[in-house]
C-alpha cells in the first residue's frame, strides 16, 4: 500500500533522509519511532506530496507521490503534529468544511460529519465551538477530519504527543477500529513502548536513516537480542561469577549495586536454566529478576549507535 | 463552467464569511469605518451648507457638491487602502500561523482556488465597506453637481483599486516592505491631478465661448441647455432660467493621447489596476504551494544522486 524506495532529502549540507526504504502492506499499522529530528516528519511530508525528496521515490497505493499529488492526496489521509483548527467554527462545521474540501457532495457531508464524530466520540460536542474542546478532543476531532474523504492509507504524525493516559487509550481504541475498517495507517512517535502495543510493524529511524524494520515481534527480538538478568547472591559472588561465566548462553556478566548483572540470549526457558545452573552449582541465590526497560534501553542504544 | 464555479466559490469563501462574522471586531471595524467616514462628511456638510446658506445659486451648489464629494471619496480611498491589504496580508498569513496551510494542500482544492477564496472573503469585507458608505455619499445629492453615473464610476474605480491592493498585498506575491508600502500607491495618485479626472469629476475650465440656449414654447416652461464654443448641446436640458454664469465644460475627463486615448481615465485605470492585479494573482498561486511545481519544470529526482545515497553508507 505504501512504499518508500531510496527516499534522501537534502537540507542545505544536512542529509534529513538518507535512502530510507520500507513498504507497508495492506491493513497494517506501521509505527515510526525515532528520536526528535531523526526525520520522522520529513518523511511523513513527503508521503503527503507536502515536500518533493532530494532522491528516491514513494507511493501510495501506487501513486508517486512527486507525479501524481493530486491522486495521493485523494488516497491519503494526512494528520500532522499540530491541531490546525479554526477557533470561530463548530466542530461540525469544521469537518463539513473539510468535507467540501474534498469536493464530497452537500447532502452527503452532514452524514460524514455525525458518522466521524460518533467515531471519535465527540457525537455530543457537535454543536459546540472548537477552541472550547479540550487537548484529546481536538486531536480526535484532527483525526476525524483526516478521515472526511474515506482515504486508503492514513498518516499520523505524533497522534498521542501531549495526551494523558486517558486520552492516548482512547485514541488507540479509535485506531483499532480504523484498523478493523481495513485501512493502513502510519503513526510516528519518539516513544516505542507507546507503538509497540499498537502496530503490528515497525520502523526504527535515527539520523535520516532506517536502523530497523519489520513486524514488531521481529524487531523487538532484533533489539532485545542479550536480555538482561539482575541476580543477589549470599556471598560466593566469585564463584556464581565463574560459573554463569561457563554457561552458553550468558555473553558477560558485571557487578553492579552489589548484585551480578549477567547480559544473556534466548528466552524464558534459558533464564529458568540459568536459575537452575546456579542453585545445582550450589549458590545461595537470594534475587533472580528480568531487567524491565530493555526495550527502551535498546531502543535507545540503536538509536544512538550511529553518530560516533 | 462548473470547473470555473467551483474555483471562484469554494468552502474557503463560505468558511471565512462565517468565522469572520463570528467576531466582534467585524462590526467594530464597520462601524470604526462609518463614524470616520460620516464625520468627514458631517464635517464638510455643515461648513458648506453654513456658506451656501446666503448666496446659493445651481452653479455654487454643484460646486459645493462636487468638492464634497471629492473629499468623501478620496478619504475613502485612503481608508480602503490601509484596510485592504491589512485584510488580505492576515487572510494568508493566519492560515501559516494557525499552521492549516498544509491542512488545505492536502485536499482536493488546488492552489489558486486557496487562494482566491481567501482573497475573495477578505476583500467581500472592502466591498462591504464601500457598500456602508453609500448613504453618506447620497449626501452629495443635496447639492448636486455630481450624477449618478459618475458616483457609480468612482466607486467602480475604488473598488477595483482596493482589489488591486489587496492582491498586492497579500503576503505569498509581496515581499513584506511592499505589503506595508502598498497603500502609498493610491495616495501617490491622488497626490497628482489624473486621479481627480480618474474619478469622472467634470470640472474642467470654464469657457468663455460657450453659453447656453434656451427655448420656449408659448406660455410653456422655458428648457435650457449648455453650449460649448460651436453652439453644440452638452449636457443634459434643465427648465428654468440660464444661470449667470458659464456653464461648466466637460472635457477633461478623457486621456487626450497615448495608449489609452480617447478613454475616460476612470476606464483606463480600472483597466490598468485589473491587469496589475492578474499578473499579482497568478504570481501567488505559483508562488504559494509548499512543493513549488512551475509549469515549465517539473522536477524529478535525479539519477546520478539516486545512484549516490542508493550506495552511501547504511547503519
Amino acid at each position: 500500500m505504501i512504499a518508500v524506495e531510496g527516499l534522501t532529502k537534502i537540507y542545505g549540507h544536512r542529509r534529513a533522509l538518507d535512502a530510507v526504504s520500507f513498504e507497508v502492506p495492506k491493513g497494517e499499522i506501521f509505527g515510526f519511532v525515532g528520536p526528535n529530528g531523526a526525520g520522522k516528519t520529513t518523511t511523513l511530508r513527503i508521503l503527503a506530496a507536502l515536500l518533493d525528496p532530494t532522491a528516491g521515490r514513494a507511493f501510495i497505493d501506487g501513486a508517486d507521490v512527486v507525479q501524481h499529488p493530486d491522486r495521493v492526496h485523494d488516497r491519503l489521509g494526512y494528520m500532522p503534529d499540530f491541531f490546525g483548527v479554526y477557533d470561530q467554527l463548530t466542530a461540525g462545521e469544521y469537518l463539513d468544511f473539510y468535507a467540501a474540501c474534498y469536493r464530497q457532495p452537500k447532502l452527503r457531508r452532514r452524514k460524514i460529519a455525525d458518522d466521524l464524530l460518533e467515531l471519535v466520540g465527540l457525537a455530543d460536542r457537535r454543536d459546540q465551538s472548537v477552541d472550547t474542546l479540550s487537548r484529546g478532543m481536538k486531536q480526535r476531532l484532527c483525526l476525524a477530519r483526516s478521515l472526511v474523504h474515506d482515504p486508503a492509507v492514513l498518516l499520523l504524525d505524533e497522534p498521542a504527543s501531549g495526551l494523558d493516559p486517558r486520552a492516548r487509550v482512547e485514541m488507540r481504541e479509535i485506531l483499532k477500529e480504523l484498523q478493523q475498517m481495513g485501512k493502513t495507517i502510519v503513526i510516528s512517535s519518539h516513544i516505542l513502548p507507546e507503538l509497540t502495543e499498537l502496530c503490528t510493524m515497525i520502523g526504527i529511524i535515527d539520523h535520516g536513516q532506517l536502523r530497523a524494520t519489520g513486524r514488531v515481534q521481529d524487531v523487538i527480538r532484533q533489539l532485545t537480542a542479550g536480555r538482561r538478568l539482575r541476580i543477589t547472591v549470599l556471598g560466593q559472588r566469585e564463584e556464581a561469577i565463574a560459573l554463569l561465566k561457563g554457561l552458553a548462553s550468558v555473553r558477560e556478566v558485571d557487578v553492579s549495586n552489589g548484585s551480578l548483572e549477567a547480559a544473556f540470549e534466548g528466552d524464558e526457558a534459558t533464564a529458568a536454566g540459568i536459575l537452575q545452573a546456579l542453585i545445582a552449582g550450589g549458590i545461595k541465590v537470594s534475587g533472580f529478576t528480568q531487567l524491565e526497560g530493555g526495550l527502551e534501553a535498546a531502543f535507545l542504544k540503536v538509536t544512538t549507535e550511529g553518530i560516533g | 463552467m462548473n470547473r470555473i464555479a467551483v474555483a471562484l466559490w469554494n468552502p474557503i469563501v463560505e468558511k471565512e464569511y462565517r468565522s469572520r462574522m463570528r467576531t466582534w471586531r467585524s462590526p467594530a471595524a464597520m462601524t470604526v469605518y462609518i463614524l470616520l467616514l460620516g464625520g468627514l462628511g458631517w464635517a464638510i456638510f455643515s461648513s458648506e451648507a453654513s456658506s451656501a446658506q446666503n448666496s446659493l445659486n445651481p452653479g455654487q451648489a454643484a460646486g459645493f457638491g462636487q468638492s464634497l464629494f471629492l473629499w468623501l471619496i478620496i478619504f475613502q480611498m485612503v481608508l480602503l487602502a490601509f484596510i485592504t491589504p491589512a485584510l488580505t496580508a492576515g487572510a494568508i498569513s493566519s492560515e501559516r500561523e494557525r499552521q492549516t496551510m498544509d491542512l488545505l494542500f492536502v485536499t482536493r482544492l488546488p492552489p489558486f482556488s486557496i487562494l482566491w477564496g481567501k482573497l475573495l472573503a477578505s476583500m467581500s469585507f472592502a466591498l462591504l465597506l464601500l457598500l456602508l458608505s453609500v448613504p453618506i455619499f447620497s449626501l452629495v445629492f443635496l447639492f448636486g453637481g455630481i450624477e449618478l453615473d459618475q458616483l457609480a464610476s468612482a466607486f467602480l474605480v475604488t473598488a477595483v483599486a482596493a482589489l488591486t491592493l489587496g492582491i498586492i498585498g497579500s503576503k505569498p506575491v509581496a515581499p513584506p516592505a511592499i505589503t506595508y508600502l502598498s497603500p502609498l500607491i493610491p495616495l501617490i495618485t491622488i497626490g497628482m491631478n489624473q486621479s481627480i479626472s480618474g474619478y469622472g469629476v467634470r470640472n474642467g475650465p470654464f469657457v468663455g465661448s460657450g453659453g447656453y440656449s434656451c427655448s420656449s414654447n408659448n406660455g410653456g416652461p422655458q428648457v435650457c441647455y449648455a453650449t460649448a464654443a460651436n453652439g453644440a448641446p452638452i449636457g443634459k436640458a434643465f427648465v428654468g432660467q440660464p444661470p449667470s454664469y458659464p456653464p461648466f465644460q466637460q472635457s477633461g475627463t478623457s486621456i487626450p493621447s497615448g495608449l489609452f486615448a480617447g478613454w475616460q481615465y476612470w476606464q483606463a485605470s480600472i483597466v490598468e489596476w485589473l491587469v496589475v492585479s492578474a499578473i499579482a494573482l497568478v504570481i501567488s498561486a505559483l508562488l504559494l504551494p509548499p512543493v513549488r511545481r512551475l509549469p515549465w519544470g517539473r522536477r524529478h529526482p535525479s539519477p546520478s544522486l539516486l545512484g549516490e545515497t542508493g550506495s552511501g553508507p547504511n547503519a
